[in-house]
């Protein structure tokens, strides 16, 4: 049983499919993602976008999808981790953060790369502060924050190539 | 030691199976080497004392390890894999390992989950040798030749002398059982011949991490699930008086307000709902805890009873009245919280009479027990399974949230997931022990420490005995009523205990005027491997006396923790008007015995000093009125990306020790090291944690 509250369809593009959805506007992208399209690769963390566990891209840009209503995506295009790979083929933020082991519980690290993807769109060639200010939103708990500095640089190093 | 071999009809593992039954039906050889009743199963539910498989061989040639600790990780899955594959002489690949399901492996045995590799790798060496010893006995048999010449490699048997001869092992599985082996326990592989244990394999979970499939248990989407949101009293030990459910019970998407005891939650179809209806409920609490942080040390003090005394060596008073000089001082760290980035979730489902638990824990088998206790079921009617994991840091033990969800799923019997709010996890989960240490230490004309003696509150006993030889060495370890809840948190009471201890050390070193490292290591003569870390720290570091306090210092501190040997020196720079304190780099020396994946070891040692670093700069719980304060990353600042400092590592392991779990020691050894390097820097001596500033510009 849905919520009977007075609300317009939310047309939304996740991972290139298009979405006609009966919620409330009001509703966190997140909450949307998760519960309604059982897409579960962006977690909830704190729900404050305190941490950046949630982190997806809205029209390419990185947006903390707890704190965003889902009314903010209306019309627009999303990508989360799972529409990330191409034709089965990773991303190479994806390769990198395998390469340099950038992880541990994992939890952090869907929103830890959608960072990195977009960061690397808009600065192909980071230096090791710039990194740290773009990403310094997110937090990992088990620490391996120097890991994913170096994952970003291989990732930058390889889309060069 | 007991070990066996075990063998059945082929089958799938499902749930309402007993463990027995589980192995009866799975098939294929099942090798259980375990080393209870001997050692008591911590955390096995009760009456299960079977001895359940480590390991099989399926007849389709599978090799599964099985083991009661989930990834949380530590990359214990690879690691076991690693450890199973070398005995095996098998690819990695060609092995899965299950962990964390109370239906398909075997009882915990770990006494700390953080370290299980310790305890749970020699287990699956084992199981894997003696699997190993059971195929190639097979093959022999079937070829008649003595079993020395028979190899395995690749999964298949190989007659040695011709290696065309080869059967693959899940042929010879049936016959390796119903051969039990006799003698003595199997010969592991020695170290020098490893070709998988020490390689950097890459994580088994990786793949799943990155691309977003790693499935923890708030993720998971059953038919007919529905969510909860319990009700929780505004401050600690508030009892609910009255409750009106009716706004939030008409909410639409509402399915249930469930009221039972002391539980009261609300079921909704959606996730949203259910927060907005808990909201709703109108409730009227009791008087609770008046405990507050302001008075948390005295607090501690004036409850403190003496529960054990770890070391009484020599005559302490004596020693201290007769020291040409004494030095005392106290120790403080405040209660700390574990903060992982996932926070509690469980997901029951009913299933008739039994139930499917997943949760967020570590401690799939004290879960069980208690969701048992609640539902007033046998404990084999529980099955708990941990899927991913998002980190723990001892802190998943509690069953609580299983609990919740499990009396939900029973109220409304459909599966109902209880995802705990930052809010809640930062709230309403026990707390690292906040300690008190005095120390009073006297020095004989020799220069030695001829007394120490140490008065521990609350903390506990991990790490209060000091691996230095003192002639007259007392350690006494006192309970105490602690304000708030408190329970297991990396490291337990050893980081607090290597604080007190290896700042005091230093504070001695320089009222001497001599040498921190120097003063250490004229007391290690007892303890080799420790006094090895430290040289080589001392050495590779570059470390020299002390100069002249210029803002920029380094200091050091080691620790013994889980078996593992850490040295550690931190350079720092101190801002003396702000009293700022940044971490330029930290050198961590360490010793962690047989080490299974140094990659990995690297990866947890580099997190323990981040964690770390976060409770010796910043992290205190506040709490005032019963009230917990801190219940967001605002207010409960963990590390970030600016304050990562560079960190070099060296592993200089005995790998003929057991493998020893590495993401400790360092972790101990931190805070002190920052705080001496503080010393050297701008010669102020801290002795509470965190070293905020605040603190900094007010030290003498």
């Amino acid at each position: 049983m849905l919520v009977a509250e007075p609300t317009e369809p939310i047309i939304v593009s996740v991972n290139g499919t298009e979405h006609r959805l009966e919620v409330a506007g009001s509703r966190s992208l997140l909450s949307v993602l998760r519960a309604e399209l059982g897409l579960t690769g962006a977690k909830y963390g704190c729900g404050e976008g305190e941490c950046g566990v949630c982190t997806v891209l809205l029209e390419g840009r990185p947006v903390r999808a707890c704190t965003t209503p889902i009314s903010h995506a209306h019309g627009r295009e999303v990508v989360t981790i799972e529409g990330l790979a191409e034709q089965g083929e990773l991303h190479p933020v994806q390769e990198a953060f395998l390469e340099a082991q950038a992880f541990q519980c994992g939890y952090c690290t869907p929103g830890m790369i959608m960072e990195a993807v977009a960061l690397l769109r808009q600065k192909p060639r980071p230096s090791e502060l710039e990194i740290r200010e773009a990403m310094s939103g997110h937090l990992c708990r088990c620490g391996t924050y120097s890991r994913i500095i170096k994952a970003i640089h291989l990732a930058a190093d390889a889309m060069r190539r | 030691m007991r070990s066996g071999v075990a063998s059945g009809k082929t089958g799938t593992g499902r749930l309402g199976l007993t463990r027995r039954e589980f192995l009866r039906a799975a098939g294929g050889l099942v090798v259980a080497v375990s080393l209870w009743p001997e050692r008591p199963a911590v955390g096995a539910a009760a009456g299960e004392g079977d001895r359940a498989g480590w390991l099989r061989v399926g007849e389709d040639g599978r090799v599964t390890v099985f083991a009661p600790v989930p990834e949380a990780g530590q990359a214990l899955r690879t690691e076991l894999a690693q450890l199973a594959a070398e005995e095996l002489r098998l690819p990695i690949s060609a092995l899965e390992v299950i962990l964390g399901d109370t239906h398909r492996v075997p009882p915990d045995i770990t006494v700390c989950a953080g370290s299980a590799i310790s305890t749970l790798g020699p287990e699956v060496r084992r199981a894997a040798a003696e699997a190993r010893e059971a195929l190639a006995k097979a093959a022999a048999e079937q070829w008649r030749v003595p079993p020395e010449q028979v190899q395995l490699r690749e999964g298949r048997a190989l007659l040695i002398s011709d290696t065309d001869t080869a059967v693959p092992i899940g042929d010879l599985a049936q016959r390796a059982a119903e051969m039990r082996r006799a003698g003595g326990p199997a010969a592991l592989t020695p170290p020098a011949e490893h070709r998988v244990v020490g390689k950097s394999v890459p994580s088994l979970d990786g793949p799943a991490y990155v691309t977003g499939e790693a499935r923890y248990a708030a993720d998971l989407r059953p038919p007919g699930l529905a969510y909860g949101k319990v009700l929780r009293p505004p401050y600690l030990g508030g009892r609910l008086l009255s409750l009106q459910t009716r706004a939030a019970a008409a909410q639409p998407g509402v399915i249930a307000v469930v009221e039972e005891d002391d539980l009261v939650g609300v079921v909704a179809t959606r996730p949203d709902v259910a927060e907005r209806a808990a909201l709703s409920l109108r409730a009227t609490w009791g008087q609770g805890l008046a405990v507050s942080g302001a008075s948390l040390y005295e607090d501690l003090r004036a409850s403190a009873e003496l529960e054990a005394e770890l070391a009484s060596q020599g005559d302490v008073e004596a020693a201290l009245a007769g020291a040409r000089q004494g030095y005392s001082a106290s120790y403080r760290t405040p209660f700390v919280a574990h903060a992982p980035m996932e926070p509690h979730a469980a997901l029951a489902a009913p299933e008739g009479e039994r139930v499917v638990v997943h949760a967020s824990t570590q401690r799939p088998f004290q879960h069980q027990a208690a969701v048992a206790g609640a539902l007033g079921i046998p404990a084999a009617r529980v099955r708990v399974i941990c899927p991913a994991v998002g980190g723990a840091f001892g802190g998943k033990d509690s069953p609580e949230v299983s609990v919740q969800a499990a009396r939900l799923a029973r109220a409304v019997g459909r599966p109902v997931l209880v995802a705990q709010s930052r809010e809640e996890e930062l709230g309403w989960n026990y707390f690292r022990p906040a300690a008190v240490i005095d120390v009073r230490c006297g020095v004989a004309g020799d220069g030695r420490i001829a007394a120490w003696d140490c008065d521990v509150l609350n903390c506990g006993s991990r790490g209060a005995l000091a691996p230095y030889r003192f002639e007259n060495h007392r350690v006494r370890v006192h309970r105490c009523r602690a304000p708030l809840p408190q329970g297991p948190w990396r490291g337990m009471g050893g980081a607090a205990n290597a604080f007190a201890r290896e700042v005091h050390l230093d504070y001695v070193a320089s009222q001497l005027g001599t040498d921190p490292i120097g003063l250490r290591l004229r007391h290690l003569e007892e303890a080799p491997r420790l006094a090895r870390v430290v040289c080589l720290a001392a050495e590779r570091h570059g470390w020299r006396d002390r100069r002249p306090p210029t803002g920029l210092g380094s200091g050091f501190a080691c620790a013994v923790d889980a078996g593992s040997f850490a040295a550690v020196i931190a350079d720092v720079e101190v801002e003396r008007t702000s009293g700022h304190v940044r971490v330029r780099r930290v050198f961590v020396v360490q010793d962690s015995g047989l080490v299974i994946n140094p990659d990995n070891m690297r990866s947890q040692i580099e997190g323990a000093v981040v964690m770390g670093l976060g409770f010796t700069l910043r992290e205190a719980v506040r709490y005032e009125q019963g009230r917990i304060l801190t219940r967001s990353f605002a207010s409960y600042p963990i590390p970030t990306f600016y304050g990562a400092p560079a960190i070099d590592i060296v592993l200089d392991s005995d790998r003929h020790d057991l493998p020893r779990g590495g993401g400790t020691a360092a972790l101990c050894a931190i805070a002190p090291a920052v705080a001496n390097a503080i010393f050297d820097a701008v010669g102020k001596r801290l002795r509470e944690l965190p070293l905020s500033p605040a603190r900094v510009r007010s030290a003498p």
